[in-house]
């Protein structure tokens, strides 16, 4: 019988695995890379719009090929964009709910911070919605999170313990504390972007 | 599949979701607003003494939603602890643990309140020491450090351990870079002088000192290698009073060692204050013997 603290490390990895089957690498040009996530499995990816700006953009799948995307929707001020890669049977992610996380829940971030593919940051809730005094520039619904985001992070999937997507990784205020948009925004901004069709996922 | 992690993460968020009722907002500076403490159902608060950049006009953001205004009851700005009365009634105490029950390594939680809701960091326990003397002379009875994030607003709420009861109150202001919580003890001490008197009572010389090395002799016969030479003697002091001098070093005070600055503050507590205590100077190598009246610490 294994000790509580090596369930805990056999759970994450699990859902680990999990995260990383439908997690992409995306490249727009310039120096750096970010991350996304596969949304729908005929090639719809979900990453930040800070991270698809720029110049031509690819995106390495998961299986390690690189292949050309095209921008099929971005919205600066929620920092989100939507590409597509001509590639079918992808793994998708599967979306969740942040509207229920509460503060002290634990959440795991995954990207490529610095270069470094698929690694993975864990940390709790701090605390969601759009009541932050200590960022009166932002009047966003923000999921916060009390883990180590870095360049490369930004994109890609921010998970609850059941692997199930509740953000994109976007930026951070402070060494400790991520920001991730929601993933409610995330399915809002793809809802107006595609009305009818693959927004349904 | 994900049941440990599940449970861990259930456990955590019950954690901060029981603790809610007793975690405050604090208004009491122009910037950003603090946390604060349940103490007592009846309105008592206890938060940082450093959030407070005033005295008056405070206001105390209550659980149910409710902004009331509180009246300082006093500061203890050695301990960086204040308490608050606010202005309202049938609160929700914590339950408190005592020091003596964390070990380095333990999960803890802090929490605060700085907009409308509670928001939490986790981290563990990084070091756990005996009592230790604060940069601006007060005493705390554990050294207590955790590498909790302090998320902004976050001084003056509590830290909690896996239970959710309180382990102490949370400040980044007593050393610079270093998450330290002020143990229940040491809060239960100055909740208590603060109601008593207002504030928190230390006792007083009136001079300015450095550690130095007694002659070879002195060392010996004295049985310590250092006394405080005496560098400014306050005008008006009871050191003053009683005829201290730039220049003498104090090697006892109540016939107690005074090897450093610690030893001479653990030496004037509040209870001091109006007492006449025999203090030992070496003044141009003799010993002398000094009567000094202790003052309250302006």
């Amino acid at each position: 019988m294994s000790n509580i603290l090596s369930r805990l490390n056999d759970d994450a990895a699990d859902v680990l695995g999990s995260v990383q089957r439908s997690l992409v690498q995306v490249h727009s040009g310039g120096s750096g890379a970010g991350a996304g996530s596969v949304w729908h499995s005929d090639g719809l990816i979900v990453t930040n719009a800070h991270v698809a700006a720029g110049g031509p953009l690819r995106v390495t799948l998961p299986d390690g090929t690189t292949v050309p995307a095209q921008l099929l929707a971005r919205d600066d001020n929620r920092d989100l964009a939507a590409l597509s890669v001509d590639v079918g049977g992808l793994p998708t992610i599967t979306p969740g709910a942040s509207r229920s996380l509460n503060p002290g829940q634990l959440v795991l971030a995954v990207g490529h911070p610095w270069g470094v593919l698929g690694a993975a940051t864990s940390g709790i809730v701090i605390g969601t919605g759009a009541d932050w005094p200590d960022m009166p520039w932002s009047r966003r619904n923000w999921l916060v999170v009390n883990l180590h985001l870095r360049p490369g992070h930004s994109g890609g999937p921010m998970v609850d313990i059941s692997g199930r997507l509740v953000g994109v990784n976007t930026m951070i205020t402070g060494p400790d504390v991520g920001l991730a948009v929601p993933v409610s925004t995330v399915k809002r901004f793809l809802r107006e972007a595609f009305p009818a069709q693959k927004a349904a996922a | 599949m994900t049941g440990t992690l599940a449970q861990f993460s259930t456990a955590l968020a019950d954690t901060v979701a029981a603790s809610t009722p007793y975690v405050v907002r604090v208004e009491g500076r122009q910037r950003l607003a603090a946390s604060g403490i349940v103490w007592s159902a009846d309105g008592l608060i206890v938060t940082s003494h450093h959030v407070l950049e005033r005295d008056d006009g405070l206001r105390v953001g209550l659980a149910s939603g409710e902004v009331v205004s509180a009246t300082l009851v006093g500061r203890d700005p050695t301990t960086d602890v204040a308490l608050l009365r606010a202005d309202a009634s049938g609160l929700v105490a914590p339950a408190l643990t005592e020091p003596d029950s964390l070990k380095v390594g333990h999960l803890v939680l802090a929490l605060g309140r700085p907009g409308k809701s509670v928001r939490a960091t986790l981290g563990i326990v990084s070091a756990l020491g005996d009592s230790w003397r604060t940069p601006m002379g007060g005493r705390l009875d554990r050294y207590l450090q955790t590498d909790v994030v302090m998320y902004p607003g976050f001084s003056g709420g509590p830290l909690v351990d896996a239970d959710g009861a309180v382990i102490g109150v949370n400040t980044t202001a007593l050393l610079r870079g270093v998450n330290l919580t002020i143990p229940v003890p040491t809060v239960r001490t100055s909740v208590e002088s603060l109601l008593a008197h207002g504030k928190v009572r230390r006792g007083y010389l009136g001079v300015g000192s450095q550690p130095a090395r007694l002659p070879e002799s002195v060392a010996q016969s004295l049985d310590q290698g250092t006394g405080l030479l005496v560098v400014s003697v306050e005008v008006g002091s009871p050191a003053e009073s009683a005829g201290i001098f730039l220049g003498d070093t104090i090697v006892s005070v109540n016939g107690q060692a005074v090897r450093d600055l610690d030893d001479l503050l653990a030496l004037l507590p509040g209870e001091q204050v109006g007492k006449t205590v025999p203090v030992r100077i070496l003044r141009g190598g003799q010993a002398q013997e000094l009567k000094v009246t202790v003052a309250e610490r302006p």
